[in-house]
């Protein structure tokens, strides 16, 4: 059992760090994987340097003072109640950043379960899990996670557990393909006749091999992570008042857009740069992960 | 990246144009065509036994006749199909003597019989239209004591309870109880003694200036004109009522010429349209107030001292002057304006310091943490956005909860809810009864009683000696005693320091092309029958 | 797709699993249905109603029954085709689905028109000019497309084409005045307004359906540009085409006979998916254009707690992706051996 698990990480270590920079490196050569790197960095950095980064209070409101348009101490202008778009949205970041990152912690380890069990034990595991995977997949998520929240009322924790709800299936799809592949390698094989237990097996053997393409095809899920709490929060089904969150803030902001533009050009803006961003970065890993696309070159 | 950029300063120079000068119009509206908008999303059926809000009420007015109407310029009582009515020495019955010759859409004539099937209808069926008959003591199961035709044009009323018969006459105004509908084809589509419910729900039974051909919930509503109506023939041979949510499209149709007239413009738009060459605005006072309730159930709200504090936290001027423009108006006291007997306003301001010392004198030197309910659509948020703001200002942490009508009136039905801001409080009837009923009164405070339409019993405020004054200055037949009773009233009430502080009048506003009159603003007594088109 | 015994799936197999799928939709609906806190009585009744009118609705709607009892009775009627009916418009379910669905495929179609007539050949474009200025362009032109919050370019486009320009309609699928006046025979108002002769209805029609349809039809094309150029780069990386190109045929030549054509297939695999997935996006834009389709029916009813049309929707909506899966699934097998050989 010992043995098991050590030949098969002194090797599996370095590998996986080299694969990563290697990644890294070849998503930074290609200026739009660059440029969504880039963006993604702004973003993390904002929402940790939020406090610094903001000009004024998010939720501080100057009823004197509405409907400012930008410059003039207010860098996007303020929305109707006053208070500064350029400082919401820099709060918005963290909320953006909180929605991908409890989606994925939610979602990974979900998918990842869902599809060990589903590929590793097979028969009548697999059937019933995977039917399950497909009940939740033949919904569009959108109208999938619009009905959960719906069903759990309307609030910010609600949408993120009515997005991870929705995304899981795709991940456990994907463990469970890799899975398969791993089932019958010989150390795993090896590591069952000396007598290890199907969670140890599974734990300390197939969730790591599982693990890097589940937090690949996690990033590339990412955009539509955002587009859809976006839209849930234009739906007024996201995140409450005076919470800074982007497609919230837009959704009132329409109300005002015609004289007014400012309050949904700049949180539009960023919701598509930060979308934008993991789909031009996907796009990379896409090839760069890609085997075919890499000979190539 | 280079390209990217590009376009997103393309984009903004293209916002920052000056893009509410609208080009030419190319769509115009029919000229005996009148096209409305508005937002439809509470038009749950066509059965006026079955219709709530204001809505409803103005599709319903135009029909379906009622006995009288209220004169949407002075609210003053006018015949409409009871050509004249009386009332009998003890106040316990009314005569009404209905208009000859008024046929049905259908072509048969309007009698008597339909003025009773219709008000037994609306009693037994046990909709939301039987609450205004039941909160003025009309028991189901005698139904047909209470709605008699003596013959094809007397109908008489006889009441089950005292009361001031005028009220009665002013609540069967408005469609709803009131509408009187085709007994005939009504029965004809009856299915399994359901009153025709099911086929009212889509379709109208009535002698109004117009007919209903076709509801698409959300969509739209089509009106046609009633070609045997009985008075002057409507211009406007067809009268669509667009379901449009956003008040941005609403106003961008109006000034591209879509619509006609639109009803649920937001006040930043109202604000734009004022400016536009080609449409009028008109604003008109509307029944109910903009308010914060506490509810009692809550030890520290049950503190008089604690609701008086909250009383001096509200900045009633700048919430007045920023939020609430074209949706109400600064006002404090418990009647809707011009009722009559509404006494003078009592001018309460935003004093934090008189709230912090009303505050200690409580027991919450440091004010404490609660909730603040407010349905999600924007000029509520941004009232009780303002009053959250206020509030911490003396040390109350309120976390705003919003939700839908359902949710956040629910809980108040529910009883179950802290602070809220919200709308309502009676006054579609122009008498203090209506305003005092659905704010104050509360005949019996118990869980068990869930006596959800009374606001006072929602709140859990309960005080006998206000019933009882509520309920005397109702039976006082002699005018200038029941208004000096009322302004008592009300002199109480303040003292009382009530569960539920108005903030602002509620007014509605309607914005429309110039060259339409003869629109009336407010729902609650609207019809098209007048509606022309100068083109 | 899961896999049953063996290479071949029969078609009873696959019926089966279509059914246990189904019903699994059915139970996750029913459900929603009824956690929902969302009160539908209150809704009916209007804040100001007795306490008796309120219990009485509440026992109209059979909500006073215990729930497997519920889910027993809906399981009936959804099996004898009965969806119940709709609490916010007072007609059967099924009529109302009938009369919102045509609004948003016909939104969807143009739509599609749109996101494929782009994104074809973008695809192809950039397989061709594979890792040169074109390729990167369109790789970034597609993404924003997908990148872009679906809501807030409509009210972007409905700002400047319709308010500041007038080159397009505004909220709705037609003029309003207009509502109406055209039979509704197959809900499909292009057919209808044809159908009546109506070509002012008609042009009113196209005029509104332009502008919604172009962006979502955008928002789409980046998925089947990516799967189009991934599937050109296969093609062209194959031999066949060198052979031909060494034979002399031109380069357009070759890559539109050979590459292109042999992709085919796969490409009308992939817009049937992009076109299920557009009833994602219309859910969005719908709310954004007051399209009276699918989307704003869903949203209005979820709003209020119409359970009955809610799972129905969900249910038409669940079919419609499985059967396009299956669609999918049933083509690639026939017409790519490649498949098979996995």
């Amino acid at each position: 059992m010992t043995l098991a698990t050590d030949t098969t990480r002194p090797r599996r270590m370095p590998q996986s760090l080299i694969a990563a920079r290697n990644i890294v490196g070849f998503l930074l050569r290609s200026p739009t994987s660059a440029f969504g790197l880039f963006v993604l960095a702004v973003l993390i950095l904002t929402a940790i340097f939020a406090p610094l980064l903001a000009t004024h209070d998010p939720f501080l409101q100057d009823l004197q003072n509405p409907l400012q348009p930008p410059g003039d101490g207010h860098l996007f202008g303020t929305d109707e109640l006053g208070r500064d778009i350029y400082s919401r949205l820099v709060y918005g970041s963290r909320i953006s950043l909180m929605i991908i990152f409890l989606v994925s912690i939610v979602v990974g380890p979900i998918g990842l379960f869902v599809g060990a069990i589903s590929g590793y034990f097979g028969g009548w595991w697999d059937t019933i899990l995977m039917r399950v995977t497909d009940i939740f997949l033949s919904f569009p998520s959108l109208i999938l996670s619009l009905a959960f929240v719906a069903a759990l009322g309307p609030s910010l924790n609600n949408a993120i557990i009515a997005i991870s709800l929705t995304a899981w299936p795709p991940i456990a799809r994907l463990a469970r393909a890799e899975t398969l592949t791993f089932r019958s390698a010989d150390y795993i094989s090896a590591a069952r006749l000396q007598g290890a237990s199907s969670a140890r097996i599974i734990w300390k053997s197939i969730v790591p091999m599982c693990l890097p393409s589940v937090l690949i095809r996690l990033t590339l899920n990412m955009a539509t992570v955002i587009l859809t709490a976006a839209g849930l929060g234009f739906l007024g089904l996201g995140a409450k008042p005076p919470t800074p969150e982007w497609g919230a803030m837009i959704a009132t902001g329409r109300r005002y857009m015609i004289d007014h533009w400012w309050l949904v050009t700049f949180p539009g803006l960023a919701i598509l740069s930060v979308s934008l961003a993991f789909n031009l970065l996907g796009d990379g890993l896409r090839d760069a992960l890609d085997p075919k696309q890499m000979n190539k070159r | 990246m280079k390209r990217l950029l590009a376009c997103a300063a393309f984009g903004a120079m293209l916002m920052t144009s000056p893009l509410s000068a609208p080009s030419a119009a190319w769509a115009e509206t029919p000229a005996d065509q009148l096209i409305v908008a508005w937002t439809l999303n509470n038009v749950l059926t066509m059965d006026p036994a079955a219709i709530t809000g204001s809505e409803t009420v103005a599709v319903l007015n135009n029909l379906y006749d009622t006995l009288a109407q209220l004169d949407p310029e002075t609210n003053e009582l006018i015949p409409r199909m009871a050509e004249s009515w009386e009332f009998s020495d003890d106040n316990m019955k009314v005569t009404f003597k209905l208009r000859e010759g008024v046929k049905f859409a259908s072509g048969n004539p309007l009698t008597a019989e339909d003025v009773a099937y219709s008000l037994k209808r609306a009693l037994l069926l046990n909709l939301p239209s039987s609450s205004n008959l039941k909160s003025r003591g009309f028991l189901p199961e005698d139904a047909d004591k209470y709605f008699v035709a003596e013959d094809e044009t007397t109908f008489v009323m006889n009441l089950p309870q005292q009361d001031d018969p005028k009220i009665l006459i002013m609540e069967l105004t408005q469609a709803g109880a009131g509408s009187i509908v085709d007994s005939k084809l009504v029965m004809e589509n009856e299915v399994d003694g359901d009153w025709g419910n099911a086929w009212l729900t889509n379709n109208s039974a009535g002698s109004g200036g117009y007919v209903l051909t076709q509801w698409r919930s959300n969509e739209y509503i089509i009106l046609t004109r009633n070609e045997n109506y009985w008075g002057e023939m409507p211009e406007m041979a067809r009268v669509l009522i667009r379901h449009l949510p956003e008040s941005q499209s609403q106003r961008l149709a109006l000034q591209q010429g879509d619509i006609d007239l639109a009803y649920s413009l937001a006040a930043p738009d109202l604000a734009a349209l004022q400016e536009e060459e080609g449409i009028t605005i008109e604003t008109v006072p509307s029944a109910g107030f903009y308010y914060l309730a506490v509810s009692m159930k809550d030890e520290r709200f049950a503190n008089q001292k604690v609701r008086e504090a909250l009383r001096y936290l509200i900045d009633y001027d700048g919430v007045n002057s920023a939020v609430m423009p074209f949706y109400g108006v600064k006002h404090q006291g418990p009647l809707n304006s011009g009722v009559f007997g509404a006494i003078e306003e009592p001018g309460y301001t935003l004093d934090v310091e008189k709230a912090k010392a009303l505050l200690a004198e409580a027991g919450y030197p440091d004010g404490f943490d609660t909730t603040l309910r407010v349905i999600s659509e924007q000029h509520f948020l941004d009232a009780a956005t303002a009053i959250q703001g206020t509030l911490a200002q003396a040390g109350i942490n309120a976390e705003i909860i919003t939700g839908d009508g359902g949710q956040i009136y629910g809980a108040m039905r529910e009883r179950n809810f802290e602070l809220l801001v919200g709308r309502g409080g009676g006054g579609q009837i122009p008498h203090p009864e209506s305003n005092l009923r659905a704010m104050a009164f509360n005949p019996d405070n118990a869980d068990e009683a869930k006596l959800t339409n009374y606001q006072g019993w929602r709140t859990s405020f309960y005080d006998e000696k206000l019933n009882d004054m509520i309920g005397t200055a109702l039976l006082e037949t002699d005018q200038d005693k029941q208004r000096a009773m009322y302004e008592e009233v009300q002199h109480y009430m303040a003292d009382l320091v009530m569960s539920i502080q108005p903030f602002s009048e509620r007014v509605v506003t309607a914005a429309y092309q110039s060259d339409v009159s003869g629109v009336i603003v407010n729902p609650w007594v609207s019809r098209f029958e007048g509606v022309e088109k100068d083109r | 797709m899961w896999r049953m015994k063996g290479r071949t799936r029969s078609a009873m197999g696959q019926a089966t699993t279509v059914l246990v799928t189904l019903f699994g939709l059915l139970v996750l609906t029913f459900v929603i249905g009824r956690i929902m806190p969302v009160d539908p009585v209150a809704a009916i009744v209007g804040e100001d109603a007795t306490n008796d009118v309120y219990e009485n609705v509440y026992r109209k709607l059979g909500l006073d029954r215990p729930l497997y009892i519920q889910f027993l009775y809906y399981m009936r009627d959804i099996l004898t085709l009965d969806l119940g009916v709709s609490i916010r418009t007072g007609r059967p379910v099924v009529e109302d689905v009938l009369h919102v669905l045509p609004a948003t495929i016909e939104l969807a179609t143009f739509a599609i028109i749109v996101g494929a007539g782009l994104g074809v050949p973008m695809g192809v474009l950039a397989a061709v000019k594979k890792d040169r200025w074109p390729d990167h362009v369109i790789r970034i032109i597609s993404l924003l497309g997908h990148s872009m919050p679906i809501f807030w370019i409509g009210m972007i486009g409905l700002l400047i084409f319709y308010a500041g320009l007038g080159w397009v309609g505004g909220s709705g699928r037609m003029s309003q005045f207009y509502i109406g006046l055209v039979p509704e025979k197959t809900g499909f108002l292009f057919i209808d307004s044809a159908l009546a002769g109506d070509w002012d209805v008609f042009r009113s029609a196209l005029n509104h359906v332009i502008l919604p349809a172009s962006l979502l039809g955008y928002s789409s094309s980046a998925y089947i540009t990516r799967m189009t150029r991934s599937f050109m780069l296969d093609q062209i990386n194959q031999e066949y085409i060198t052979t031909a190109r060494v034979k002399g045929l031109s380069r357009p030549k070759t890559i539109w006979r050979h590459a292109f054509g042999n992709i085919r297939v796969q490409l009308v695999t992939i817009v049937a998916l992009a076109y299920g997935s557009l009833l994602e996006g219309a859910v969005l834009i719908e709310t954004v254009f007051a399209w009276p389709g699918f989307g704003s029916y869903l949203t209005a009813n979820l709003i209020i707690g119409d359970m009955n049309a809610v799972m129905s929707c969900v249910l038409v909506v669940g079919l419609i992706f499985i059967s396009l899966n299956l669609l999918s699934d049933v083509l690639y097998r026939v017409f790519d051996p490649r498949t098979r050989a996995e």
